[in-house]
């Protein structure tokens, strides 16, 4: 298996057979992942924070970095890999956005990113069908390109498909 | 002997930080030093000069030049990094052994002492009062050394650590530590600071970092720059293992930051850029 490991603030697609998406380690991050059934192309970014007015200057280094320039990337790259005219018919998956035990809202990153990222996909006209979000976990994401399937481990836990 | 006394005899057992780690420490906590004091101590310590050389030529540091002056390498690396690099590699054990109770591989706990040390360090920016920089960096890398000698303790009840926690048994994943073998990582730790003879400065960031409320008034700015700066490094993806993010923010932290939700943004991006820069130096 040919994996391709992506880090905070990058995405990427594939569309090589034996190929597995994988990133390591969300904590209120979240993994954006797609996938085009007809094609077989398969994407995922890790999105680290909400909105690239944070840092603009960062957004245009690693757009994937932020949910509001992240997520048109990665919906792009497919389209563009796919020929597809816009997002329409993508599967979508969410993973990440863990949360301190808290209820001080000042450091509930997890749920903001959440927040952001449901409606920068709203707005392309997408809806997660599937989501492992929020709590206090750790997460590793792989995105199995040849079949869509998505894994999840956390440490303590093992290992879930999404 | 019960298994709380059995733990806290193995942190008398962990050899000793090195003389000249030691002696860096209070150096740079005095903040009143310059590069060559720096060069003096680390000169007598052939193993740590070795490591601080290796270090600056890595091709991760980017100098695309050879050094070999200690002093230049002192002055491109920082003393606080030199600080980290001294007692990350006088005590092996402790921070590069993997961690069978955390589901934690070896050199995990490392990083997140490295991201919680950084960001400890970046959040004395937005303290109150005055929070020495260089004393909240070396707090931060120090603050979890309990976990490896709880570990071993902890690997065979993993999956009950986790159930009190589902089960809202524990309050959160120290609670656990505590129900499972009779001590948490935080109270090993200080175990292992008062025989390495750390000052209160060090010893009260890693008793309480998980309670920062209870650490002596005149140590509690420096110890909620720890609760939070360990909050932050869990945050960006740098926890080690099973324990994830459970654990309490104290929101007591208002007293001593003032932190906006805009502030954490910055922070969580400031702390990912060093720490992605600076972990690689240690990893190659």
């Amino acid at each position: 298996m040919n994996t391709i490991v992506l880090g905070v603030g990058e995405y990427g697609i594939s569309r090589t057979p034996g190929t597995e998406i994988k990133t390591f380690a969300l904590g209120s991050c979240i993994a954006v992942l797609l996938y085009d059934l007809k094609t077989k192309i398969g994407g995922m970014a890790h999105i680290a924070l909400p909105h690239s007015s944070i840092n603009p200057d960062r957004a245009q280094i690693l757009p994937g970095y932020f949910s509001d320039t992240g997520v048109p990337a990665l919906i792009n790259s497919i389209c563009s890999a796919s020929g597809k005219a816009n997002g329409k018919g993508l599967l979508v998956k969410l993973a990440g956005g863990a949360n301190m035990m808290t209820t001080h809202t000042a450091f509930n990153i997890g749920e903001r990113n959440l927040t952001a990222i449901r409606n920068d996909l709203d707005g392309k006209g997408l809806v997660a069908m599937a989501e492992d979000v929020g709590g206090a976990i750790s997460r590793t994401v792989t995105l199995d390109v040849d079949t869509g399937k998505v894994m999840i481990h956390s440490p303590g836990r093992g290992a879930w498909e999404l | 002997m019960s298994t709380v006394n059995e733990i806290l005899e193995k942190a008398r057992l962990v050899p000793m930080l090195s003389q000249s780690a030691l002696a860096l420490m209070k150096l740079v906590e005095s903040g009143d030093h310059s590069i060559q004091d720096i060069v003096r101590i680390v000169e007598h310590d052939p193993a740590l000069t070795a490591n601080v050389l290796k270090v600056v030529n890595a091709p991760a540091f980017g100098l695309g030049q050879s050094v070999t002056s200690l002093a230049r390498a002192v002055s491109f690396i920082g003393d606080k990094l030199v600080v980290g690099i001294a007692i990350g590699s006088c005590s092996p054990t402790v921070f590069h052994s993997d961690l069978e109770g955390y589901e934690s591989l070896a050199g995990e706990l490392w990083l997140h002492s490295l991201r919680t040390a950084i960001a400890s360090r970046e959040l004395t920016k937005y303290a109150r009062t005055e929070i020495s920089p260089e004393l909240a960096f070396t707090a931060g890398i120090l603050h979890d050394i309990g976990k490896s000698l709880i570990s071993d303790y902890l690997k065979d009840k993993t999956p009950e650590l986790l159930d009190a926690l589902t089960n809202n048994t524990a309050e959160d994943f120290l609670g656990a530590e505590r129900d499972a073998v009779g001590v948490d990582h935080c109270q090993v730790g200080t175990a292992l600071a008062e025989h390495w003879n750390l000052p209160d400065e060090l010893t009260a960031p890693i008793h309480f970092h998980h309670d920062p409320a209870q650490a002596d008034i005149s140590l509690r700015a420096i110890t909620y720059a720890v609760h939070l700066g360990d909050i932050l490094a869990m945050m960006g993806g740098s926890s080690t293992g099973a324990d994830g993010l459970a654990y309490t923010l104290d929101s007591g932290f208002e007293e001593y930051f003032t932190l906006e939700p805009q502030d954490i943004y910055q922070l969580l991006l400031t702390v990912s850029l060093e720490f992605e820069r600076t972990k690689t130096l240690f990893f190659q």
